[in-house]
C-alpha cells in the first residue's frame, strides 16, 4: 500500500501527467462533438446508420490520455539525467526504496489503473454532455453496460502502454506507435480487411466492448476477455523481464 | 555490517568482478577505492539489489537486499547522478520516497535541512547544480535514518565546502556506531575520512585492511594506491 501511495505521489508530481489528464478528459468530448455535428442532420432525418456509435466513438479514439499516462509512468523512471550530473536515473532510487521488484511493478500498475478509471469517468461525463448538448433529444441513450466497457477499454489500453514501456525502457517508441495506432492509422483496422485474425488484436477486440457497429466481431464480453488476455500476457512477460534485468543494462 | 563474499559478475563475455570479498564494519568508514571501471559501482549495485551477481553473495546484516522489508530504514544509498526525475522538485522527490517507506513529511524537511537544500527544495531538480544534486541524493539516503550508508563517489562534483561537509558528516555517522561504505577514485579526499580501505583493480581486490595497513611503507594512500594498481594485482595486504 505504501508503494502504491508513493507511485500515486510520483505521478501527480510529474508535470507531463497533467497533459495526459487534459487530453484524457477532453479529447473524447471534442471527437464526439465533431462527429455528432457531422451526423446531426442524418440523425434528425432518421437515416443515420451510425447512431449506435455516436458519442462512443470519442471514447474509442480519445484514449491518448491514458496512453500517455501508461507510458510516462514507466519512462519517467528511465529518463537519463544529463551527463554532467552523472547520468543516473530515478529507477535506481525507486528500487533501493522498494526492495521487491514485483511489488514495485504491481504498485505502479495499480496507480495507473486507478488514475485510468478516474480519467475515463471524467471523459464519459464530458463526452455524454457534449453529445447531449449537440444532439439534444436525438442523442442516443448511453447504457451503463457499454460505458463500463469503455472504462475497461481505457484501463486495458493504459496497461498495454505500461507493459510495452517496461520492455522498451523508453517512452518514445510506445508513445509514437500507440498514439498513431489509436488515432491516425489503425493497423488492426487495416489488417481486419485482410484477415479475420486481426479481430483478435487487443485494440480491435477491446473496442467491441462498447462500440456496436456493423463490423463488430465479438460480443462485448468476449472482446473484453481477449483484450484482458493480451494485458495479462504482456504484464507477465514484462514482470519476468523486469525481474531478471540488471538496472544498468 | 556489509559482507561481500566471493562475488563474481559477468556481463556478456566480460568478467567485471572476479570473486571479490570484503566487509564493511559498524563504527567505521570503509573506503572502496579503485580506478574508473575497476568494478566499484558494479559491486555496490549488486549489494543494493540493482544488478544480479553471477555467483557469490553481498549481504546487509546477513540478508540480501531483496530480503529487507523496508530497506530505507536499514540501508541508505546514493548512487551515480541525482537519482531523481528532472521535472520534479527536490521536495516532491523526497516526499514520494518518504511515502514509500512510511516516513513523515516532517522528516523530509529535516533531511533537507541536514544537507542544506531547504532554500531550493521547491525548485525543479533539473535546475540543480551537480553539488546540489549530490546533496539531494544524500538526503534520500538519510531519510530513513539508516544504520548503514552506501555511497558511490559521494565527493564527486562537490565544492571544497561540500567535501568538507561530507567528510565531517560521515565521520560523525561512523563514530555513533553506523556503517559507512563509500566508493571513490579520489585518494587525497579520502585519506582523512576512512578507517578501512579496500582497493579494487580489474575486478580483483588488491588491498584490504585498515588505512595504516594499506598505506604501509608508502607516504600517502595515493602512493600506496598507485603502487598497488599499477603493478599486477596479487598480494593482498
Amino acid at each position: 500500500m505504501r508503494a502504491f501511495n508513493a507511485e500515486l505521489s510520483k505521478l501527480f508530481s510529474l508535470p507531463g501527467i497533467w497533459l495526459a489528464f487534459l487530453i484524457g478528459a477532453f479529447a473524447p468530448a471534442v471527437i464526439a462533438a465533431l462527429d455528432s455535428t457531422a451526423q446531426k442532420e442524418k440523425i434528425i432525418a432518421g437515416v443515420s446508420t451510425r447512431l449506435s456509435e455516436v458519442g462512443y466513438i470519442g471514447l474509442g479514439l480519445g484514449v491518448q490520455g491514458v496512453i500517455i499516462l501508461g507510458v510516462l509512468a514507466v519512462s519517467s523512471e528511465y529518463l537519463t539525467e544529463s551527463s554532467e550530473s552523472g547520468g543516473g536515473n530515478q529507477i535506481t532510487t525507486s528500487l533501493t526504496v522498494v526492495s521487491s521488484r514485483f511489488h514495485f511493478l504491481l504498485a505502479k500498475a495499480s496507480a495507473v489503473t486507478v488514475i485510468s478509471i478516474l480519467l475515463s469517468i471524467v471523459a464519459i461525463l464530458t463526452t455524454v454532455s457534449a453529445t447531449n448538448l449537440i444532439l439534444g433529444e436525438y442523442a442516443p441513450a448511453f447504457e451503463a453496460s457499454r460505458l463500463i466497457g469503455a472504462v475497461c477499454y481505457w484501463i486495458f489500453t493504459a496497461l498495454l502502454a505500461f507493459g510495452i514501456t517496461v520492455l522498451t525502457k523508453n517512452g518514445i517508441i510506445p508513445l509514437a506507435v500507440l498514439m498513431i495506432n489509436s488515432s491516425v492509422v489503425t493497423v488492426s483496422y487495416l489488417l481486419a480487411k485482410v484477415t479475420k485474425l486481426a479481430f483478435y488484436l487487443p485494440d480491435k477486440a477491446g473496442v467491441d466492448m462498447f462500440m456496436f457497429t456493423s463490423d463488430s466481431f465479438h460480443t462485448p464480453f468476449t472482446g473484453g476477455l481477449i483484450m484482458f488476455a493480451w494485458v495479462a500476457v504482456l504484464f507477465i512477460v514484462a514482470a519476468i523481464v523486469f525481474h531478471r534485468r540488471d538496472v544498468t543494462s | 555490517m556489509l559482507t561481500i563474499n566471493n562475488l563474481v559478475k559477468h556481463r556478456g563475455a566480460q568478467e567485471i568482478l572476479s570473486g571479490i570479498s570484503f566487509k564493511a564494519r559498524p563504527g567505521r568508514v570503509t573506503g572502496f577505492l579503485g580506478p574508473n571501471g575497476a568494478g566499484k559501482s558494479s559491486t555496490l549495485r549488486i549489494l543494493l539489489g540493482l544488478d544480479r551477481a553471477t555467483s557469490g553473495s553481498a549481504l546487509i546484516n546477513g540478508k540480501t537486499f531483496a530480503e529487507l522489508h523496508n530497506p530505507l530504514v536499514t540501508v541508505g544509498a546514493a548512487l551515480d547522478g541525482f537519482g531523481a526525475h528532472r521535472m520534479r522538485t527536490g521536495r516532491a522527490h523526497l516526499r514520494w520516497i518518504a511515502r514509500a517507506s512510511g516516513l513523515s513529511r516532517s522528516r523530509v524537511e529535516e533531511v533537507l535541512e541536514i544537507v542544506g537544500l531547504t532554500n531550493v527544495a521547491g525548485k525543479r531538480v533539473g535546475s540543480y547544480s551537480l553539488g546540489m544534486g549530490r546533496r539531494l541524493g544524500m538526503a534520500a539516503a538519510l531519510l530513513g535514518d539508516p544504520k548503514i550508508l552506501v555511497l558511490d563517489e559521494p565527493v564527486n562534483g562537490l565544492d571544497p565546502e561540500g567535501i568538507r561537509w561530507i567528510r565531517t558528516f560521515l565521520r560523525e555517522r561512523a563514530e555513533s556506531g553506523n556503517t559507512v561504505l563509500l566508493s571513490s577514485h579520489l585518494m587525497g579526499e579520502l585519506e582523512e575520512t576512512v578507517d578501512d580501505v579496500v582497493i579494487i583493480n580489474h575486478g580483483k581486490i588488491v588491498a584490504n585492511g585498515t588505512l595504516k595497513e594499506v598505506i604501509g611503507n608508502h607516504s600517502t594512500l595515493e602512493g600506496a594506491f598507485f603502487a598497488l594498481t599499477s603493478k599486477n594485482a596479487g598480494d593482498v595486504v
